[in-house]
């Protein structure tokens, strides 16, 4: 018998997620899969303080930064790709409110991988040379910042490398394309580093596009990038990527990924983003609604939709999954 | 503008660009106008480029137009593989098995150091003070810069962005110029051209330093030194650009479907 760890979002956020917290998201860069819906819910529960650990700046670093919630950030990219610099993250930055120290995309996975590993650092030959070893945000008085990318000898050669350090986030939020009530989760498009950063922090829990059986997971066992071994929940909530992409499950949303930016650019814009976007969609229903019937057709049917195909038979149902989630409301599970 | 041109200066970067790549080359392309211009040259002269984005998708075109970023659906619905960052930027170019990377760059210095991370007005000094604009930071261009074989920057060709030192360097080039890469142990051998939307700049084999080695038909010397923030030298073998091909435009368009480098 697998175990059931699904819970509600709600739930989710209440139980793991504390002040102050190493919070790491983000799942696949900028406009790609990313619990975003789980940031939304940080929001509403008032989380503050946090010390965000986000691969690549998202839509969701972009929303918690331009709400006041962060303090502290790591990123190896922090704009939005095509659709240009994150104005809530660059406001935030500009301002002083919230410190943002660089990697680069290579170094961010690297120092996910020495967390999961365990080991006191990390060899580099990337960021060595660079102005993303020399200064830090974290310790701006110190030049060259020596704590942040020092210079180690390669014992073998003799060799000058980089030291980096690495990340055991409080809090992993792991956008997956489908999971099984266990955990046993499969990601269409690429990985980034959700499987470095599963195993690097002290808790996991997955928001998944879709629910399917574990027979799904046992029809595509190489593909269970993420097993339920490692998984303290799993939360169900259908489009939780939007306005980002989820590929095989649903296109970007071009118009709110810029309407979502330009709100950011001003403390007004922002307050009125979260008004209608944040507080009025605490529950799926109005979050779909929010979205908009329409628009959520035509995400649905993107180019690379076929990609889902060959899971779709195990997805389970809204009344299968509300079944399970009960299940962990009576037995005391949610507390 | 160049009106009286049947191409813009975008395409003729791009195309410069593309003619940068090889066929068969390992390649890696960032978002935006490198993966036209990477993509350009794999549908023109290198139809056997290997190519990857640095988020591990591989042997895809982009469908529907321009993709959005490097993890977008419009690359996703012919891929091959997908794997992950540490993939394809760890194994894959960190390792030095890359052989050519397209970056791009808000502010390149002569010793072609990129910034894409803020810009303060000037020496940030020995405190790290905030950016008065905030940009992008470095993302896999850095990765790139310091692991790939060679890589190929792309950049506006304006005075406020080729300066004689960056404020700060988010990828580096061949930072003081001379050996500087060698001593601090990179594994890629550094920027082998700056294209711009004026011209072409490479690097001079023994100091570094980044002469003019062509310019488009639309510019000239003088518009390009005017233009660049420190004392451009002229390569011993300056030449035009030749300019696109009838073909080369064809390809090109073909590939950038929505018309995004023909926006005035």
């Amino acid at each position: 018998m697998s175990m059931n760890k699904l819970i509600s979002l709600q739930e989710a956020v209440s139980r793991f997620s504390s002040d102050g917290m190493q919070y790491a998201s983000g799942a696949a860069l900028p406009v790609g899969s990313d619990a975003i819906v789980f940031g939304r819910e940080l929001l509403r529960q008032k989380r503050k303080k946090l010390h965000a650990l986000f691969h690549c700046n998202s839509q969701q670093l972009n929303l918690l930064a331009a709400a006041g919630a962060v303090d502290k950030a790591e990123c190896g990219f922090s704009g939005l790709e095509v659709f240009g610099f994150a104005n809530g993250l660059r406001r935030a930055v500009e301002s002083g409110r919230l410190a943002l120290e660089d990697y680069s995309n290579l170094s961010m996975s690297l120092r996910f991988l020495g967390g999961a590993m365990n080991w006191p650092f990390v060899p580099t030959t990337v960021n060595i040379g660079s102005d993303i070893a020399w200064r830090s945000a974290f310790a701006p008085d110190t030049y060259p910042a020596t704590e942040k990318i020092p210079t180690v000898i390669d014992p073998f050669s003799g060799q000058k490398l980089g030291a980096l350090s690495p990340l055991k986030p409080d809090l992993a939020a792991i956008h997956v394309t489908l999971s099984d009530p266990e955990g046993n989760a499969i990601m269409i498009g690429t990985e980034w580093s959700r499987f470095e950063l599963s195993r690097a922090a002290k808790k996991v829990v997955l928001i998944a596009d879709h629910i399917v059986d574990t027979d799904c997971a046992r029809q595509f066992p190489n593909l269970v990038r993420i097993p339920g071994v490692i998984v303290d929940a799993v939360v169900w909530w259908p489009f939780a990527a939007w306005p980002q992409s989820s590929p095989g499950a649903y296109d970007i949303d071009e118009k709110h990924m810029r309407l979502m930016n330009e709100q950011f650019a001003t403390e007004e814009g922002t307050a009125r983003y979260i008004d209608e976007f944040v507080t009025k969609t605490a529950s799926i229903d109005d979050y779909l609604a929010a979205i908009g019937h329409d628009t959520l057709e035509r995400l649905q049917k993107g180019a690379s939709a076929f990609l889902l195909d060959p899971y779709r038979k195990w997805i389970k149902p809204r009344e299968e999954i509300n079944a399970l989630l009960a299940q962990n409301v009576s037995k005391g599970d949610a507390r | 503008m160049s009106d009286n041109l049947h191409y813009t200066r975008q395409e003729m970067m791009a195309i410069a660009t593309g003619r940068e790549i090889r066929d068969g080359e390992l390649a890696i392309f960032g978002v935006g106008l490198s993966m036209l211009a990477g993509y350009f040259a794999q549908a023109y002269h290198a139809p056997n480029v290997r190519s990857l984005t640095e988020g591990g998708v591989f042997g895809s075109t982009p469908v529907g137009g321009l993709p959005w970023g490097i993890e977008c659906n419009r690359i996703s619905s012919n891929a091959v593989s997908f794997t992950n960052a540490l993939d394809a930027l760890g194994f894959l170019v960190a390792s030095g098995r890359c052989d050519v990377g397209v970056i791009g760059a808000a502010q390149v210095d002569k010793h072609g150091n990129v910034n894409t991370t803020g810009i303060w007005g000037g020496e940030i000094g020995e405190r790290y003070s905030l950016p008065k604009t905030r940009l992008t930071g470095a993302g896999g261009a850095n990765d790139i810069a310091s692991g790939a074989r060679r890589f190929v920057i792309m950049a506006n060709h304006e005075k406020k962005r080729f300066v004689d030192k960056v404020e700060y360097i988010s990828s580096p080039g061949y930072l003081d110029g001379g050996d500087a890469r060698k001593r601090h142990g990179f594994i890629g051998d550094g920027p082998s051209a700056i294209i711009t939307t004026l011209g072409i700049l490479r690097p001079h084999p023994q100091t570094r330093e980044f002469e003019l080695s062509s310019w488009f038909s639309f510019s000239n010397i003088e518009e390009i030194r005017a233009n660049t923030g420190w004392d451009l030298k002229i390569a011993k073998d300056a030449a035009p650009t030749p300019e696109p091909t009838g073909a080369e435009l064809v390809a090109l368009r073909e590939v950038d479907k929505t018309g995004m480098l023909r926006k005035k």
